[in-house]
């Protein structure tokens, strides 16, 4: 059943076109990775979909509902929750105060939220730092209380920009723990951009691929690993030539 | 009720800030009984008068991080519709001031809505700009006595009345001011643990992240403004009936919206006790600056020559105001 | 008809100048993304340069230029150096309460120096002269003269920004501090340079504006408040969208002589009788409101 569609989505800003026409479905359930090079659009259309940014043209459909022309605070209540890349949570609110905030989405009594936000960060290992400062925890951490957050608002679709960034293999283990627990356990539906390819590629059932806006290939991450268009993407068309027996 | 509950917890406050607020508040309720002189109560009254305004801008200013600086026209709104009211239909403070907290708010969504498209320096200009445009207003319009004001006669009417909060003793003001005061802590310690508050944090940390989060910023924000402008309106009406004489250039002038401002920046904005600690610096100093410096002939302005220069200090060396300078310190000392 | 012509050409000529009191503030701006309160201060220290030049030199007060300049040039450099770089590293909140806090003191000391009384001048070649320019204008020749100084030294300071290295490293640090510095160009310096050429633009308006506006201690913020106007009419930033703006908020100053050549044409009672006077500044005000509401950039401006 398709959660989120997006169907031939372009951004132009300017003179510059950062997605073109871009059309893809996400089922309910699934957990789908979204890669391509620096500046292909990635992060342009995690904007499109939250309603950052209003598209040039086409249609992003979730749950069935038009969610094209919603700002960002409507589409956050209709069940999409997502991170930023370069964002960390607020750093003079406790970590319990940041995840509250999220759950302030759904009620308004503080009592429920700060026990809705306690239980998400005990779902994500972070029941340690509870009243911490989030400026003193350690990056890794503090990436996984932006996850928390989003979580406040119990999503149904959840989009994750870039949360293995920087992080050292011990830490990228841990998040991918976070995240299979989100998807399998808690059942949310998972999107997520990542640069770091054994994540994307371990977690995923499905890997979509972006290069220079447009998208050039969507399937199971061992063919993408091996599609032509995708390394050409990546190495160049020199290196494609000169392997091409290497690639079937 | 939670709500109830929220307004009275005070206990995520550290200890020694409670014991000293505590004292404070004693203080606060004996002082009258003390030989004092008139001065010294004026003083007081003017005290928790700007602490109440401080803590009214905080709320938008401080917790929502855009600077206001044009509240003196809530004053004008809260302090004219009470002397109006009064001067021609005898209709007392109790009822005149919760309208004029209407008439506050119902403003402040009208100008409010385009108002907060704006940001930043844009917007402190705004402010400014609409304050002026009242102020200007009332300066002409015959209805609220143009530019010589209106003025309240207490002959007219027997004091003590409680009714229309005609005293002839400061005393009687002190404490319904006091009783304004305590009611606006309550307020604001609600206020922060709300839902509306964690909003605003929000929103002054990151405002894509909080729309990400549901938040409806613009309204968010109009909504926080016209609780500021309540807040400032209700103490505007008490200053129509403790002064009894206003005119548009006394209170509703840029130097009245940027005082208030100051109350809470130099105490520290965002915080609770910050406007309180604001006003208890500024207020006693501008007043027995002006005592002791300003009415020496010749010597015209210096109090307030004195006045600047200490505001020119704290923007420069202390933005965060007096309680950033406490919590520094705590931090050290936590290391 | 000639209420109609006279309020256009006041409104014109006073807009030249105002478009000079602006031009400080958006080259403040543009460089350093500060916003000065102590703008209409630093004019009121131009007109009492202008006003004491005159009157213990003797010579004409349209040709004490000159000094007002350095004494705005300075005082600019002064200010930035003593204060204002200080300013720079805390919150806009900080910022905004800072040069409030420099224009009480400004206000304050003039204050004191000076008292309170309003000063003319009255002396020169040519006060009480007059031109007439047909239709039933006529123009005070000071205020000609004044106007036609503002457009000159508006046109030098453009030439300035534009023409020379110093203003051009100006504009690009006004573009891209970061990038400037790269290519060697100093901060610091050009961000003192801009409080200093700011200065002395707008204290040069100021000795031309003494000659037919008398000065006081107070005046300082109206013309603070037009100069906002001003700036975001034409695009915070923008020197040519300074002059334009300028000339349509000298206008807008003029509204009460327009209102009343219409409530003449249309003999309506309720419009002579309504004190358009008393509005004339609140027009500014409201303009400054909607335009930043409708279009933040302004006219011209890049900066947002």
């Amino acid at each position: 059943m398709a959660l989120l569609e997006v169907q031939h989505v372009t951004k132009q800003f300017g003179g510059l076109s950062a997605n073109r026409d871009i059309s893809f479905t996400v089922n309910k359930g699934e957990l789908v990775g979204l890669i391509g090079p620096n500046g292909s659009g990635k992060t342009t259309l995690f904007n499109c979909i939250s309603g950052l940014h209003p598209v040039s043209t086409g249609r992003i459909l979730l749950d069935g509902e038009d969610i094209t022309s919603l700002k960002a605070h409507d589409v956050a209540r209709l069940g999409l929750a997502r991170t930023f890349q370069v964002y960390v949570a607020a750093g003079d609110l406790t970590v319990i105060e940041n995840v509250m905030v999220g759950c302030f989405m759904r009620t308004r009594s503080r009592v429920r939220a700060r026990a809705r936000a306690g239980e998400i960060l005990a779902e994500l290992n972070l029941q340690e730092v509870v009243e911490s400062l989030v400026s003193e925890l350690p990056v890794a951490a503090q990436k996984r209380v932006t996850m928390a957050t989003a979580l406040g608002s119990d999503p149904k679709l959840l989009l994750l920009d870039e949360v293995a960034a920087g992080l050292n293999p011990s830490e990228i283990e841990d998040i991918m723990k976070n995240i299979r627990h989100i998807h399998n356990d808690l059942g949310i539906t998972v999107m997520l951009i990542e640069h770091v390819m054994e994540l994307v590629m371990k977690v995923s059932n499905r890997v979509m691929v972006l290069d220079y806006g447009r998208k050039i290939a969507d399937g199971d991450p061992e063919s993408i690993a091996r599609d032509r268009n995708v390394i050409k993407a990546y190495l160049g068309e020199r290196f494609v030539r000169e392997h091409e027996e290497a690639l079937v | 009720m939670e709500t109830l509950r929220n307004a009275l917890d005070f206990s995520d406050f550290p200890r020694l800030d409670l014991l000293i607020a505590g004292l404070v508040a004693v203080f606060l309720l004996v002082f009258p009984l003390f030989p004092h002189s008139a001065f010294a109560m004026a003083t007081m009254i003017q005290f928790l008068m700007f602490s109440l305004y401080g803590m009214g801008w905080n709320t938008i200013g401080g917790y929502g991080g855009q600077v206001d600086l044009g509240k003196a026209q809530y004053v004008g709104i809260g302090a004219y519709t009470t002397a109006v009211l009064l001067i021609r239909w005898d209709i007392p403070f109790w009822f005149s001031m919760p309208l004029g907290m209407c008439f506050a708010i119902i403003w402040s969504f009208i100008i409010g809505y385009p108002l907060f498209r704006l940001k930043g320096h844009y917007f402190a200009i705004a402010t400014i700009a609409t304050s002026l445009v009242l102020m200007d207003l009332f300066e002409v319009w015959d209805f609220v006595g143009a530019a010589r004001g209106l003025e309240i006669s207490p002959i007219k009417y027997h004091p003590p009345d409680w009714w229309r909060l005609i005293f002839k003793e400061d005393v009687y003001y002190y404490y319904v001011i006091l009783a304004f005061f305590l009611l606006g802590i309550f307020y604001v310690n609600w206020f922060r643990k709300s839902r509306l508050g964690y909003q605003l944090r929000s929103i002054k940390d990151n405002e894509d992240v909080a729309g990400s989060l549901g938040i409806n910023v613009h309204w968010a924000k109009i909504k926080t403004y016209a609780i500021a402008t309540a807040f400032v309106s209700m103490v505007g009406s008490f200053h129509a009936c403790y002064i009894k004489n206003i005119e548009p250039e006394d209170t509703m002038s840029l130097d009245i919206s940027i005082l208030i401002a100051l109350m809470a920046m130099l105490g520290g904005a965002g915080s609770l006790w910050g406007p309180i600690l604001g006003a208890a610096v500024l207020i006693p100093l501008k007043s027995y600056l002006k005592e002791w410096l300003g009415a020496t002939a010749g010597l015209a302005g210096i109090d307030l020559i004195l006045y600047a220069i200490i505001i020119m200090a704290i923007s420069a060396i202390e933005p965060r105001g007096i309680w950033g300078i406490v919590e520094k310190i705590r931090r050290r000392k936590k290391r | 008809m000639d209420i109609l012509a006279s309020s256009l050409v006041a409104g014109l000529l006073i807009g030249m100048i105002l478009a000079l009191v602006a031009l400080g503030l958006t080259i403040i701006f543009g460089v350093m993304n500060i916003v000065n309160f102590a703008h209409g201060e630093f004019l009121m220290i131009g007109m009492y340069t202008g006003l004491l030049t005159a009157q213990a030199t003797g010579i004409d007060p349209l040709l004490t230029l000159p000094v007002a300049a350095v004494v705005g040039f300075l005082l600019g450099i002064i200010c930035y150096y003593g204060f204002i770089k200080f300013l720079m590293r805390g919150p806009m909140v900080a910022q905004l309460l800072g040069t409030f806090g420099l224009m009480l003191f400004l206000r304050n000391m003039a204050l004191l120096i000076f008292g309170s009384e309003d000063r003319a001048i009255h002396t020169g070649v040519l006060v009480g002269k007059s031109f007439d320019m047909g239709m039933g204008v006529i123009i005070p020749a000071t205020k000609l003269a004044a106007a036609g100084r503002s457009v000159a030294a508006f046109i030098g300071i453009w030439l300035l920004m534009n023409r020379t290295k110093i203003g051009k490293a100006l504009t690009a640090t006004a573009l891209n501090a970061q990038g400037a510095r790269y290519m060697g160009i100093p901060t610091e310096r050009m961000n003192a340079l801009a409080w200093g050429i700011g200065g002395a633009s707008v204290t040069i308006a100021g000795a031309l504006l003494v000659n037919f506006w008398s000065v006081n201690p107070f005046v300082g913020l109206l013309f603070t408040m037009i100069a906002f106007a001003i700036v975001a009419l034409g695009g915070f930033g923008s020197i040519p969208g300074a002059f334009f703006a300028g000339l349509v908020v000298g206008m807008i100053t003029e509204i009460p002589g327009i209102w009343d050549f219409f409530s003449y044409t249309f003999n309506s009672d309720w419009m002579l009788d309504f004190p358009m006077t008393s509005f004339k500044y609140t027009g500014v005000y409201l303009a400054y409101f909607i335009i930043v509401v409708l279009r933040p950039r302004g006219l011209f401006g890049w900066k947002h």
